[in-house]
């Protein structure tokens, strides 16, 4: 019993100075490798990823759109029915194609542009919807 | 003061009654503290449907467009008068909106 306990305070004992000489050995290689680490400054760089697109808008994006101009509204309309068609066909951003909706029922109740049927005037603009027409 | 827009669609007469029945609905606008900025005329059209107004069914009308400074409160006796008149079909006040526009809005900026 006794040579045990001996035994453990001095494996105890030479841990613990063990210990002490690799802090003490460590906090020196720490001190000369850190002061290197710094000159060299390999941290990864800010930089634009290359394959990043350039952003695209809808086709209105620069244009306001108004009840009045009953061309601009009826080129997002059917030539035969005279509906509005959907965002999945004009391919207009949320807030133009909502606006285009807005503008063109206001223009038909106040009288501006036809409800049932496109204006033959403007039957031959051109197309920017993405709907083929069977004529 | 608001800015505010008179569509206006008046029967198709001849000029000096259509100018008669215009300087009516102006002076209209000033007696009731209106300051009448813009008055722009778009033409004698065939109207997109046909209206009956007055018991009177048309299918070409004149339209006018005018822009105006006014208190809010003018503006339901303002329609009320324009609605009685027997030369306007449709008669509507829009408010104008001076906001600038958005920049936000998607696509690459200007």
């Amino acid at each position: 019993m006794k040579l045990a306990l001996v035994k453990m305070l001095c494996v105890r004992g030479l841990q613990r100075l063990k210990a002490a000489l690799y802090l003490h050995r460590s906090s020196t290689h720490r001190s000369l490798t850190s002061a290197a680490a710094l000159q060299k400054d390999d941290a990864p760089m800010k930089a634009e990823t290359p394959s990043k697109e350039p952003r695209r808008g809808c086709v209105l994006c620069s244009v306001t759109v108004d009840f009045k101009n009953v061309q601009l509204l009826s080129q997002f309309i059917s030539p035969h029915t005279g509906r509005i068609y959907g965002r999945h066909i004009t391919g207009l951003c949320g807030r133009k194609q909502k606006e285009i909706s807005k503008a063109i029922k206001k223009a038909h109740s106040l009288g501006f542009m036809p409800v049932t049927h496109k204006h033959p005037q403007f039957m031959t603009d051109p197309r920017i919807c993405g709907i083929k027409h069977l004529d | 003061m608001p800015r505010y827009e008179l569509a206006l669609i008046l029967k198709a007469m001849q000029r000096p009654e259509t100018a008669a029945a215009l300087r009516r609905t102006v002076e209209t606008l000033m007696e009731r503290g209106a300051v009448v900025r813009d008055l722009e005329n778009l033409g004698q059209r065939l109207l997109p449907y046909k209206m009956t107004k007055h018991n009177q069914r048309h299918s070409t009308g004149a339209y006018f467009l005018v822009d105006f400074y006014a208190a809010p409160s003018i503006l339901d006796g303002l329609l009320d008068h324009l609605h009685r008149d027997v030369d306007v079909v449709r008669p509507a006040v829009l408010r104008k909106d001076e906001r600038a526009p958005d920049s936000s809005c998607c696509g690459p900026p200007p």
